[in-house]
């Protein structure tokens, strides 16, 4: 009777007629009868739900739209029907479907097949009511590492002057590890030097370092070197540019399906941005920072799961949450507890429109919801515009409450100094961290030192744990307990850096669009005139103004021929700048608006300068696939100029700027331009970057930097990824075509040819002295007396430039020069 | 032949058949399939952990590519033959060069192809492969998924044929690299794009090409760097091994990074110096014979000089480089190379690009690939070699007059065709034609005188029987050489495998 009752009421209260089953009288035979015994949901039902059901059916999964997170989900069953009426297993559709006798439904799919005990048990249970206690549910976990935790909720150890060594010393203490000595300075100056500004110590300053008797010396030249902002920009320029896909040849740009972030992101880092404005400004960037969300598109059709919003979502995603949604863009993963509509959820921030869900390439017909993956941490309007829903999505990424952003960066910076994460693979940030008093400490640590990323290198590299001696870790180690840092490889780019001050080079010229000076020096002297407006011929081209070309024209009368002239801007889509009749500047057919500076000086001259600038909006079908601007524009793409004339002449400055004094020709009659906004306005936000680009002085800086520059073979086969795809580790062993480039390929062969002339004409006459400034240089110590016969042999008496390269090249190949300790 | 060196590759060869089922074994089910097991993944994968047996029926493959879209009706597969007059309706043209017979009965191939069409009883010709329907056609992204079985771009960088190869079953004789890639320089249009696919891609550059630009330079890619003499050489590898014997941390004790190093300069070492380098240099191959694959041949011949870059001796230097670039993979198959490609060289708008003048143009083309490769059949053959080594050659996809992508697809077009052909320079297949396409194969366990599929006599001139997808077509190379289409590889933790999503299946009837 009871039964009776409870099966009317769920009747009544879900409005669902009882389930019939479309089993055969037969085939009800073959069923296994139901068994006799009481049923207990967590002992017998709640192991089988988790051995067959969950993995598509629970945790945020619903495959065929059913989902038994909960009783009530069960009941209400999925596509095909409501699962299953209390008390009547018989016809009920769940059994019907595990019992296997239906061809055309059988469950489950991918777990294990239920036995014929287990659906007797199965049977029994919803026979008798299905008893199911409310506590139990199947429902997503939530995520670890999600939370941020308060600072002091996190104990460290006073006796311990930096707390990452109390935190090491519990693993040491459970592991029954001993602390060893430290390394001796040599070791760490080499160290430290190369996982900060990526180079060698320069002999003299490791003299000098050696001779320090301060205690705190380790300290202070962590603290110079983070100092450094050129050469710790130009290092880690390098980490950043693989995680974001930053290139400056590559897929892609054949078709202006990509745009390189150079010029932000070497500012960024110059300026040690602190992370959590880092993060912001690339998740709802400006004109400057946009091509990491825009994605690389190439010409023609993309699967589904590689659409660019869907690009930015797991860049996203990757990179600040070390959340791998790669499997997730075509079906529910396999691998972890994210869902197709996870990666919908967050591509639809991005999406110019409603995003249609593809399974596996095949449009299913529902419309993703716009949503964050965590959404315990905030939600998204799906109904706000693309800006909204991006600044949105920013500011929930970094939120004081996100502890996965800043557990993501702290576990990137461990494993890159010392081999090996907290974490790992450090993409799979929902595992658990070796010391999660550790990882949760350094990333509360550097929330509350406001995202000074600095700082907490500064944690880590002047710890104890740091200073231990290196062991020898194999890629992928699977039972890894902490004993010191991993013995690792220079990097291509570390290689390339110390073969070209080995042999005192530099690169011809920088592919890195980025005047470091403006970068570096961030300040702007005062301005005389006004500042530079974006200018278009109708109002409201910021959101949209009609595709074509528009000429702007501005006569300028200057007192005598310039002795300096330097041309800055930037247009939406492309320009042409003719001055006096002569063509001064063009950008590619789709700048996408970056800034750029020319000279045109020559052009110049005394009395009255006419300069045209022809600016092309593009329509939005012209516009490579994927690169359109999400404004939500229907007809019509944003259209603007700005530009900034720094002209001296009669040892005066003369500052000419983009405003209502230029015209444009409109028909026969010349019109004053329209301002738009200042260098700010939205979309293209280029804010105090483009006063700083047109007021730096020339960036004549020696290119010194392998990030500088397009990968060479060399690189390519030290490891250089070619950055189509986001890399957060590169792979460290060598191979033997490493070897065999290192040994007989054209770069390295003529970096060695020049390098060695010029050391031969700068070297002292004593080839005892150039053995021991090579050994200092390269290794950082003088060579014992066997290695000093051996070179002196190579060298030859006096030293020819043959003997120089080739001494040259066999201390590049030692393990001591390639590794390090 | 030397026949210890035969044995000696034998005995390698059962080495590496046991290292890939043993080891890959492991590996795949160690956490491949442990974790395929618990969370339901693909079928293939745990298939791929246990791969059927398979018997490989050839060693080694080269890949004949010919960059830039072979119109199947100009070279393997001609229709109906219509004589340039100007005034002609393109609507009517399909061939633009007479059929002459085969060897086989009632084969024909296109005119320019005689030598080819002589050794046509020793091969087998698909004429239905169907290139994939990538939207606006851009050659680097078929050539990318002609290679990889994959569509550009990708999560994870999908690796080449020739590095899945490398990385299944290693190289056949430990001195020469597995993967090797012949004719291809990367500094001209869509270099980019073409690095992208030439690539080890996720397995790591181990697996990586070795590239020879330049096949009349090889032996500079084996050689001491430029102006260095062998004895200087010599000594300064000497000097690095000393001076490593003499470092503090030396030979001496294990480390993951410092092994890796020396065994890596270890190889390269034994590789500069092993006989097999020999094979690289083309001076030691009689002149007669080298004249067989380009008849104009001689010693000394550079082909990187800046003028002939496009210049006036542009074509002959192409035919040279393919010609010559033949020969080097026939020595190169003597020494235990593992796999090859030979390229005629993607350059947008040259070679097999031919967005105009494509009649005249396939003229010369013809002449670069028709005795080359007949002559590396022939060698092959008399070598004894032919058995075991499968040459494939094919292309991105075909051309056609008037026809772009698939006939139902309405590809955007990129070739203007005018109403009436009134200039020789419109007379050619010069759209883009993905429904059909020719790729001819010889030895390694494919039909001796066979052609399978059939396409259209008249426009569109697609796939009518038996059509060869790509994936088919690379399950159909793997399964020659005992590799299950299904096999793949982890990447962080997803299965990658070496046909599209596991699911090529071989071409039976092709298989002898």
């Amino acid at each position: 009777m009871i039964r009776w009752l409870a099966l009317v009421g769920v009747t009544l209260a879900f409005g669902i007629k009882p389930v019939q089953a479309a089993l055969s009288p037969d085939q009800l035979a073959l069923l296994p009868p139901a068994a006799t015994r009481p049923v207990d949901f967590a002992r017998d039902i709640q192991p089988l739900f988790e051995a067959s059901c969950v993995q598509c059916h629970a945790r945020g999964k619903s495959k065929g739209g059913f989902s038994l997170e909960t009783r009530e989900d069960f009941l209400s069953g999925g596509d095909t029907g409501p699962s299953t009426v209390p008390g009547r297993s018989a016809t009920s559709l769940i059994i019907e479907s595990i019992s296997g006798l239906n061809a055309d439904l059988v469950m489950p799919k991918k777990g294990k097949k239920l036995t014929g005990d287990q659906i007797a048990v199965f049977r029994a249970w919803i026979d008798q009511g299905m008893p199911w206690p409310e506590k139990i549910t199947f429902q997503k976990h939530e995520p670890a590492n999600l939370r941020a935790r308060e600072l002091e909720t996190i104990s460290v150890r006073p006796e311990f002057p930096n707390p990452v060594d109390g935190m090491v010393d519990a693993v040491f203490t459970r592991a029954g590890f001993a602390w060893p000595h430290p390394v001796d300075d040599r070791t760490y100056a080499r160290r430290v030097w190369l996982d900060v500004v990526g180079v060698l110590p320069p002999p003299e300053e490791l003299a000098a370092f050696r001779l320090d008797s301060a205690p705190d010396k380790r300290a202070r030249l962590v603290r110079r070197l983070l100092a450094d902002n050129q050469r710790y920009a130009e290092h880690w320029l390098t980490f950043w540019s693989d995680m974001l896909r930053n290139d400056y040849k590559g897929t892609g740009y054949i078709d202006g399906g990509r745009k390189p972030i150079t010029a932000w992101l070497y500012r960024a880092l110059a300026r040690n941005l602190p992370y959590n404005r880092f993060v912001a400004e690339l998740i709802n960037p400006g004109v400057e920072a946009e091509g990491f969300t825009k994605g690389i598109v190439w010409r023609g059709a993309v699967n589904a799961s590689m659409v660019p919003p869907m690009q930015a979502a797991q860049g996203v995603a990757q990179v600040f949450l070390g959340v791998n949604l790669k499997c997730t863009s075509c079906h529910d993963s396999f691998i972890n507890e994210y869902t197709l509509k996870d990666a919908y959820g967050l591509a639809g921030v991005y999406a110019d429109g409603p995003l249609e869900i593809a399974e596996c390439d095949r449009p299913t017909g529902r419309v993703g919801k716009v949503k964050f993956l965590y959404e315990e941490l905030g939600v998204i309007d799906p109904a706000a515009d693309a800006r909204t829903r991006k600044a949105r999505l920013a500011a929930i990424i970094t939120a004081r409450s996100n502890g996965r952003l800043t557990r993501t960066i702290v576990n990137r910076l461990w494993q890159r100094f010392m081999g090996y994460g907290l974490v790992e693979p450090v993409d799979e940030m929902d595992k658990p961290a070796w010391s999660p008093e550790l990882m949760d400490w350094l990333a509360e640590d550097l929330a509350a030192h406001g995202y000074d990323l600095k700082q907490t290198m500064a944690r880590i590299l002047t710890s104890r744990a740091y200073q231990l001696p290196a062991v020898n870790v194999r890629e992928g180690e699977e039972n890894y307990v902490f004993r010191g840092p991993a013995v690792r490889r220079l990097s291509a780019e570390q290689f390339s850096d110390a073969v070209m001050a080995l042999t005192r080079s530099t690169h011809a010229r920088a592919n890195a669009k980025a005047n470091r000076n403006a970068a570096l020096s961030g300040a702007v002297a005062a301005v005389a005139v006004p500042p530079p407006r974006w200018i278009w011929s109708t109002p409201g081209a910021e959101v949209r103004a009609e595709a074509g070309s528009v000429v702007f024209r501005r006569t300028l009368v200057l007192p005598a021929k310039p002795t300096d002239a330097v041309l800055t801007l930037a247009a939406d889509d492309s320009y042409a700048v003719v001055i006096n009749g002569k063509n001064a500047a063009t950008s590619g057919r789709r700048n996408s608006t970056m800034m750029e500076s020319f000279e045109v000086k020559a052009l110049l001259k005394e009395g009255e300068n006419t300069i045209v600038v022809t600016v092309t909006n593009l329509a939005r079908e012209e516009a490579p696939v994927g690169l359109v601007d999400n404004s939500g524009a229907e007809a019509g793409t944003p259209a603007g100029l700005i530009l900034y004339a720094r002209v001296r002449a009669d040892e005066r400055v003369m500052d000419f700027v983009s405003d209502s004094a230029w015209t444009f020709a409109s028909g026969k009659e010349s019109r004053a331009a329209i301002e738009l906004g200042e260098a700010e306005l939205a979309p293209w936000r280029l804010g105090p970057a483009f006063l700083e680009l047109a007021l730096a002085p020339k960036d004549t800086l020696p290119v010194e930097r392998a990030s500088l520059v397009a990968a060479d073979p060399l690189m390519v086969a030290l490891g250089r990824p070619n950055r189509e795809q986001v890399v957060t580790v590169r792979l460290g062993a060598a191979n033997t075509l490493q070897a065999l480039e290192l040994t007989n390929g054209v770069t390295l062969a003529a970096w060695l040819t020049q390098g060695a002339g010029k050391i031969v004409a700068a070297s002292p006459a004593d080839p005892g002295a150039l053995v021991d400034s090579l050994y200092l240089q390269a290794i950082g110590r003088k060579p014992n007396a066997a290695e000093r016969g051996v070179a002196l042999q190579s060298l030859g008496s006096p030293a020819t430039t043959e003997g120089v390269a080739d001494l040259l090249w066999a201390i590049l190949m030692l393990p001591e020069f390639q590794l390090i300790f | 032949m030397n026949l210890s060196r035969y044995a000696v590759q034998a005995a390698w060869r059962r080495a590496q058949s046991d290292r890939w089922s043993r080891r890959d074994f492991l590996k795949t089910a160690s956490g491949a399939t442990l974790a395929a097991l618990a969370a339901g993944a693909p079928r293939g994968l745990v298939a791929a952990a246990a791969p059927a047996k398979l018997m490989a029926t050839a060693d080694r493959v080269i890949v004949l590519w010919m960059a830039g879209g072979m119109a199947h009706t100009e070279t393997f597969d001609p229709k109906r033959y219509t004589p340039y007059s100007a005034g002609l309706d393109p609507n009517t043209v399909l061939s633009t060069f007479p059929a002459i017979p085969t060897v086989l009965d009632g084969v024909r191939f296109s005119e320019g192809l005689e030598q080819l069409a002589q050794v046509m009883d020793r091969g087998t010709l698909i004429r239905t492969m169907q290139a994939a329907d990538l939207g606006f056609i851009l050659h680097s992204r078929h050539q990318f998924n002609w290679h990889t079985g994959y569509v550009p771009p990708q999560t994870v960088a999908a690796p080449h044929l020739g590095a899945w190869i490398a990385r299944t079953l290693g190289p056949l004789d430990p001195a020469v690299p597995a993967f090797i890639n012949i004719g291809q320089r990367f500094d001209l249009g869509e270099g980019e794009e073409l690095k992208a696919f030439t690539s080890a891609g996720f397995l790591g550059s181990e697996y990586g090409p070795f590239n020879v630009a330049f096949p009349e330079q090889a032996a500079d890619a084996v050689r001491p760097p430029a102006g260095m003499s062998i004895d200087r050489f010599a000594d300064r590898n000497r000097a690095y091994r000393k001076l490593l014997d003499a470092s503090p941390i030396g030979r001496d004790g294990s480390g993951y990074q410092k092994d890796s190093l020396l065994r890596a300069m270890d190889n390269a070492h034994r590789l500069l110096s092993s006989p097999a380098a020999k094979a690289f240099d083309l001076a030691l191959e009689p002149l007669d014979r080298v004249r067989k694959y380009f008849p104009g041949y001689e010693p000394g011949m550079r082909f990187d000089t800046p003028r002939d870059r496009f210049g006036a001796r542009y074509e002959e230097g192409m035919v040279g480089r393919f010609g010559l670039g033949c020969l080097l993979a026939r020595r190169l198959c003597e020494v235990g190379a593992r796999f090859i490609e030979v390229t005629t060289e993607y350059i947008p708008f040259l070679n097999w690009d031919t967005h105009e003048n494509g009649h005249a143009r396939l003229v010369g083309m013809k002449r670069m690939i028709d005795a080359p490769i007949a002559q590396l059949v022939r060698d092959l053959e008399e070598r004894g070699m032919l058995d075991r080594t499968l040459i494939v050659l094919a292309s991105e996809f075909s051309r056609d007059m008037m026809v772009e992508g698939k006939p139902e697809k309405g590809v955007k077009n990129q070739v203007q065709v005018p109403d009436v052909i009134s200039d020789p320079k419109f007379y050619g297949m010069h759209r883009h034609f993905t429904a059909a396409g020719s790729v001819l194969m010889f030895g390694g366990g494919v039909k001796r005188g066979h052609v399978h599929g059939v396409t259209a006599d008249e426009r569109p001139c697609r796939t009518i029987k038996d059509p060869v997808t790509i994936p088919d077509l690379h399950a159909t190379i793997y399964h020659t050489l005992g590799i299950p289409p299904n096999h793949g590889y982890e990447v962080e933790k997803r299965p990658f495998y070496v046909t599209l999503d596991g699911k090529g299946n071989a071409v039976r009837p092709v298989l002898a």
